[in-house]
């Protein structure tokens, strides 16, 4: 009897709760004492108003619909959800590197596990979401991809979006056991993969004129067989159609691998390279002058150096780790490091977005330490907080759903009892696309 | 290489250590005047922080500290009132000055057993990253040879070069560092296992037991000091088991001794507790799960007295207050944090009547931070280092 009593009770708990988790289209209101939208200033006691997993309305007029379940965040800090651009979360490290040097056609999301249980930790820190992209073994490692924290049972189901760029390297000091690798190669390498996807290009353009000199030339026979037909019909028996057939040029064979760098150099996917010493990403600032692609700058450890020249080209970087300390064993492409580099590029204009670039995956839960630690470094403290959601999701090109608080944005929120930045802030509650997946208890 | 070679050596690396000491740029040429600094907040640290305090500094001493002080005539002031004055940090474990980027060179890893080295004839006061962990706030440091000898070398307890002549080594032979951690254990050389490694300290401290005076054996002679308590014992060990083992020895040959690493030590800080044996805890950068960062908070919390380290260059000088401030945002009770960077750590390096808190009689050994010390967004503004300003950030 009490036994049946008790599984009535587990019974209807479990039907309540799969209940509660299915209701994600409850609207949420939070009064918020700071706003701090990223994009548009602060919001002094307003409502950001959460419909359908989006942000319907933010600002001090909002009235507050029926219905609508209230948050209190009166005396609390609301910040957009955020992003870890360097991070290693739902991946293994030393499953992301491919023997073939050049293989951008690799793509991160085929080596990701939905399940992996560092990230309740990393969540509860108000990271929403994550870059990750392939190791810098290779030359060309493949393709990254943005991913949500809000957990699911596939690849599919946390991905924000896929290919936001080919992750390339020049210049890391460690050994690869497939090919030689060495600082000399690595440039040239990757330029004649370019190179060579040019002619590749080509190639291709030049089948498709043929094939369209063929599919033309095919259907004004088809059209001259008709006529002879009806010759043919009058007594005309000489037919014509079946002297000079044209011929089927030959089909190129695809190769994924310059597909993919097609792409590239077409502008639709960004190339982020890493690189540390300066020699280094000059060559990958020359790479994006010949072959005028999108770059994007990764690590770029000494770039402080160069910090004019990266300004000048309009080159967006990845700033991280901000301490070698978040290291397991800093190579030696790190010898030069400085805790001000995110701070220098950012004073000369550069787009900067923070990186933890930690020893595993719960790492990524450092990113406000990191930040706070930029500014401590000199990096202005809207500049850091903007470093760690919106720049980032502007540079992988998700801007349009997420990086700050702005109407018809995901309602991606996190809710902190103190500002983002100080040490001991603490995340109260996260939202993702309008579902409380944290509340502190 | 004869003995009288080696003894010259040694001669030239202390003229070269004591050298370099003395051409350091004193940039204030503070040392010999009378120093007032006014700041925003002044964290004593063994008393609580005094809101718009004074430090009155005299040859290089403290003489003075408190909100409402005279000012000595003559004195030279600097007026710092948004900023936050606290005592120098110390770095309870690390290999600065020692090897370039690896630690190849602080392993002896052909012979297990070495206390008869001395980690000082290491130690370049000129390589790159001693001179630039003047501007991390960490003053004093305890320089300490590697993981991979049960029984290591001879630390020692130096001030970042900079000050003045009486700068420099605090002592040269603080402890003996022992390493009950897995990497002690090799494959082309003895210890291969656990209990061969605690059967090698045995035998060792059991010899080092009975050595007569006059004899010559360097290692015994050092080993009996520290059977006999006059010298510490630092043993690095990271596990439960690796610490278990650790109490093991201490028990057994009533060592003076402290735990480095520590990372599971809260399974069983009351038995180090009980003992009144303190801990430098690891870098709590190296950690990154949720379980392993809380972990310090409840060591501290059952009465442990523990100190922070950077085992720089693993983790940066720089970060040892980044590592405090990890420590107690998962736990560590705030002033903890702050006497684990400072006082505890003096304490337990057996420096705390000269160095560690701001209080009159101390070294003038103190940091000037933009904000308050546990915050990270507070950046490191000025150095001083016997009352000689050692840093200072550069002006926009």
């Amino acid at each position: 009897m009490v036994s049946c009593k008790h599984i009535f009770i587990l019974l209807s708990l479990f039907l309540l709760s799969t209940v509660t988790a299915g209701s994600a289209a409850e609207n949420i209101a939070i009064r918020a004492g700071n706003i701090l939208t990223i994009s548009g200033g602060v919001i002094e006691n307003g409502i950001i108003l959460v419909e359908d997993g989006k942000i319907k309305a933010l600002g001090q007029e909002v009235v507050v619909p029926d219905g609508a379940r209230v948050i209190d965040a009166k005396d609390k800090y609301v910040v957009p959800g955020l992003v870890d651009a360097q991070s290693r979360l739902y991946v293994i490290d030393g499953e992301l590197n491919e023997s073939r040097a050049v293989a951008p056609e690799l793509d991160i999301l085929d080596a990701v596990d939905p399940f992996i249980k560092e990230r309740q930790e990393v969540l509860a820190q108000g990271v929403t979401a994550v870059c990750v992209a392939p190791g810098n073994r290779g030359l060309l490692g493949g393709l990254g991809a943005i991913l949500k924290l809000s957990g699911g049972k596939t690849a599919k189901d946390i991905v924000l979006r896929t290919n936001v760029a080919v992750k390339g390297a020049i210049g890391i000091s460690r050994s690869n056991q497939s090919s030689s690798l060495t600082r000399l190669e690595n440039y040239s390498s990757i330029r004649e993969a370019l190179l060579e996807t040019q002619t590749y290009m080509q190639q291709k353009r030049k089948y498709d004129q043929e094939l369209a000199e063929y599919e033309k030339k095919k259907a004004e026979k088809k059209e001259q067989a008709k006529t002879d037909d009806q010759q043919a019909d009058k007594g005309d028996t000489t037919s014509r159609a079946a002297k000079d057939k044209p011929t089927r040029p030959a089909k190129p064979r695809t190769n994924p691998t310059y597909e993919i760098l097609a792409r590239v150099l077409g502008k639709e996917i960004p190339l982020q390279i890493e690189a540390h010493r300066v020699d280094d990403i000059l060559n990958a600032l020359r790479l994006a002058d010949e072959f005028d692609l999108r770059l994007i700058l990764d690590k770029c450890t000494e770039g402080y150096k160069v910090a004019d020249q990266i300004a000048r080209r309009k080159v967006p970087v990845i700033a991280g780790p901000i301490s070698t300390s978040f290291l397991d064993t800093p190579a030696l492409e790190y010898r030069n490091h400085d805790t001000r580099n995110a701070a220098i590029l950012s004073k000369k204009g550069v787009k900067v977005a923070l990186g933890v670039a930690g020893r595993d995956g719960a790492s990524s839960k450092f990113i406000a330490l990191a930040a706070a630690m930029a500014v401590a470094n000199g990096m202005d403290r809207h500049a850091a907080l903007r470093a760690i959601t919106l720049t980032p999701a502007e540079i992988f090109g998700v801007a349009d759903r997420i990086g700050s608080l702005e109407v018809g944005k995901d309602a991606d929120v996190v809710i902190f009892n103190r500002h983002p930045l100080d040490a001991f802030s603490q995340v109260e509650m996260v939202l993702i696309e309008g579902k409380i997946v944290y509340e502190r208890k | 290489m004869s003995g009288s070679d080696a003894v010259t050596e040694r001669k030239l690396l202390l003229t070269i250590l004591s050298l370099s000491l003395c051409a350091a740029p004193v940039m204030a040429g503070a040392g010999q005047q009378t120093l007032v600094i006014k700041a925003g907040k002044v964290w004593p640290i063994t008393g609580s922080a005094i809101t718009n305090g004074l430090v009155v500094i005299e040859n290089g001493k403290i003489t003075a500290v408190g909100a409402n002080l005279a000012i000595p005539e003559g004195a030279k002031i600097l007026e710092m009132p948004d900023k936050h004055i606290m005592p120098g940090l110390i770095d309870g474990h690390c290999h600065l000055g020692l090897s370039l980027d690896v630690f190849a060179e602080i392993e002896e890893t052909v012979s297990a057993v070495t206390p008869d080295m001395q980690i000082l004839d290491a130690f370049n006061p000129l390589a790159a990253d001693v001179t630039k962990a003047l501007r991390s706030g960490v003053t004093t440091v305890l320089l300490a040879p590697g993981y991979k000898n049960p029984i290591a070398a001879q630390m020692a307890v130096v001030k970042l070069p900079g000050g003045k002549k009486d700068a420099g080594v605090i002592n040269r032979s603080a402890g003996v560092k022992f390493s009950l951690g897995n990497e002690a254990l090799m494959s082309d050389r003895r210890p291969t296992s656990r209990p061969g490694l605690i059967a090698q300290v045995r035998e060792e401290l059991n010899k080092a037991g009975q050595y007569q005076e006059g004899k010559f054996d360097p290692r015994a002679e050092i080993l009996k000091r520290a059977i006999q308590g006059q010298l510490p014992v630092h043993i690095y060990c990271n596990a439960v088991d690796e610490i278990l083992a650790a109490i093991i020895i201490i028990d057994e040959y009533k060592l003076k001794a402290v735990i480095v690493g520590a990372r599971e030590a809260d399974e069983i800080a009351e038995m180090l507790a009980e003992r009144n044996i303190p801990l430098i805890y690891m870098p709590t950068l190296l950690l990154s799960n949720d379980k392993d960062l809380k972990r310090v908070g409840r060591i501290a919390a059952a009465g442990v007295k523990v100190a922070f380290a950077s085992y720089a260059p693993r983790t940066n000088l720089s970060d040892l207050r980044t590592s405090a401030i990890i420590a107690a945002k998962y736990g560590l009770a705030p002033e903890l944090a702050l006497k684990g960077l400072t006082i505890n750590a003096a304490e337990i390096l057996g420096i705390a009547q000269r160095l560690g808190s701001i209080e009159p009689g101390k070294d003038a050994d103190l940091v000037i931070l933009s904000g308050d010390p546990l915050e990270l967004t507070s950046g490191v503004e000025m150095v001083i280092i016997n009352g000689d300003i050692v840093y200072q950030k550069e002006q926009k």
